[in-house]
């Protein structure tokens, strides 16, 4: 076993896909009418819970709560977490990921034997520490961070009576760029679920965002550039002083 | 449950702009702002050389404020108003825009729209108060459901008439009796760009999501029946079948040479 995960960014995961699904939810809960992507009875369904002030004020708790907690996270765990994985999510291989994306696509709908059918060769491109599709949520997970943060700090305290609020055709972008941001990740939050908690060989990655360990086999098998890594700097050799060493 | 209609017969309206500092007062409007209003237009024909057609929210059936809003703090209510709930009103003024009567404004004590509601957040249970203080008793409100009304009174034996702005497509329940000008008002923008985005994009959001889901669905199912894993399996098991077969049959013919040597 080898550690992938520290507690601290296996505790901001789990803070973070709680606080987004319930944001997510509270939030397309709040929109009406046209804009409503779900139905009325979603919208009845948490306004009869929070009731219709309720849930904006829960909305926007829960927000404040995330961003501040993510806030000191980043502060405090820059070195350790955060540098890391943004180093890691943003290191791209073009066409290799693409085809990762393609053939891991296709592995999972088609299969490997419709697959070479088709004149493409199922085999996956060696990954690295986070595979393409990995990569490519996160990024994603980040950019619509900064934009869910920024337009909802602004919607959220630059509004209404403050002193310092701002203009309304401020405030309409504001609105359209948080759903933009909140549509983006309400289509790709589901396809994260499946591939990490359902697809098929999966369980190791996700008992590793409980235990913060992953067998050393799941890394040669599913992440052969990360254990090439680790092979060079002699780590995969002694596991025992993995385990004592977060953040690796 | 009541439904509440204003009538207005304007050709009684003297200007005197008494409903409008009556509203503000009540309602506590900021100063320069109004809820209410009253449109002049010159006519040489009337004895002051105008008409005067008071005004106000008009309570649309189906208003397009309401359709703009997009956290629903702005609804019609089953008693015919359009009412506004503050608390959830974000102030990004896609209802403002939106009304082409320009009947609401941006209250820049509260930062929410603001509105005519028949004084009901003030005064629940009373007459609005430009009812109640019109010296020519040119407006006319009630429960256009009870026969006893004076309001009902008047819709039954007056012409009604609804000013609407052109190609708006509102449909007003509040009605000026037998004449008014003007009866049609000037088209107007009432669109927020931005907001009306919103919608399209949540229709993209109901189809991808719901095309993703049902894909992923789908995916989930096809590898609980036919693991994508176990047709990787059959060709190399058949390979090692075929790897074993042969390394036999070259032991075997060795063995024979070996035996024919």
């Amino acid at each position: 076993m080898i550690r992938r995960h520290t507690q601290s960014a296996i505790f901001m995961h789990w803070f973070n896909a709680f606080c987004w699904i319930f944001l997510l939810f509270s939030g397309f809960a709040l929109l009406s009418g046209d804009m409503q992507p779900i139905d009325q009875w979603w919208q009845d369904l948490w306004q009869g819970i929070f009731g219709q002030r309720g849930l904006l004020v829960a909305h926007l708790a829960v927000g404040t709560i995330w961003c501040l907690v993510y806030a000191l996270y980043i502060v405090f765990c820059a070195r350790s977490d955060v540098l890391p994985f943004l180093r890691e999510i943003t290191r791209f291989q073009g066409k290799s990921d693409l085809a990762w994306c393609v053939r891991k696509g296709l592995w999972l709908v088609l299969g490997p034997r419709r697959t070479r059918r088709l004149g493409i060769n199922p085999v996956l491109p060696p990954q690295g520490f986070y595979n393409a599709g990995q990569k490519m949520v996160a990024v994603m997970a980040v950019l619509s961070s900064l934009g869910l943060v920024a337009t909802g700090i602004l919607m959220g305290y630059f509004s209404g009576d403050a002193a310092w609020a701002v203009s309304q055709t401020v405030l309409q972008w504001c609105l359209v760029l948080h759903f933009a941001c909140a549509a983006l990740m309400a289509i790709l939050l589901p396809i994260h679920i499946y591939m990490a908690a359902l697809a098929p060989g999966e369980g190791p990655a996700l008992r590793s965002m409980l235990t913060g360990m992953v067998p050393l086999e799941h890394v040669r098998e599913h992440n052969p550039l990360w254990y090439a890594e680790l092979k060079a700097s002699g780590r995969p050799e002694s596991p025992v002083r993995d385990v004592s060493q977060p953040g690796q | 449950m009541a439904h509440y209609i204003m009538a207005i017969d304007s050709e009684r309206c003297m200007n005197c702009k008494a409903c409008i500092i009556a509203c503000q007062q009540r309602n506590h409007v900021p100063y320069g702002l109004a809820r209410n209003w009253i449109r002049e237009t010159a006519c040489s024909t009337a004895p002051a050389g105008f008409r005067f057609q008071p005004g106000t929210c008009m309570h649309c059936d189906d208003p397009s404020c309401v359709r703009a809003c997009p956290t629903a703090a702005t609804w019609k209510d089953s008693d015919g108003s359009v009412k506004i709930d503050v608390s959830r009103c974000i102030g990004c003024g896609s209802c403002i825009k939106a009304c082409p009567y320009h009947a609401r404004f941006l209250n820049p004590q509260s930062g929410t729209a603001d509105k005519c509601d028949y004084c009901q957040g003030s005064t629940p249970g009373e007459v609005p108060a430009c009812v109640a203080v019109c010296p020519t008793h040119c407006r006319i409100f009630g429960d256009a459901d009870d026969p006893g009304s004076e309001v009902a009174g008047v819709l039954a034996t007056r012409k009604p008439i609804h000013v609407i702005p052109k190609n708006s497509g509102a449909r007003p329940t509040l009605t000026y009796l037998d004449a008014t000008t003007p009866e049609i008002l000037p088209e107007g923008p009432t669109e927020s760009r931005p907001v009306e985005a919103m919608r399209p994009m949540a229709k993209a959001v109901t189809w991808i999501g719901g095309l993703v889901l049902a894909a992923l669905g789908g995916t989930f199912v096809r590898q609980l029946l036919w693991p994508s894993a176990r047709e990787e399996e059959e060709p190399a098991a058949n390979a090692a079948g075929h790897r074993a077969s042969n390394r036999a049959r070259e032991e075997g013919t060795a063995e024979d040479h070996r035996g024919q040597s």
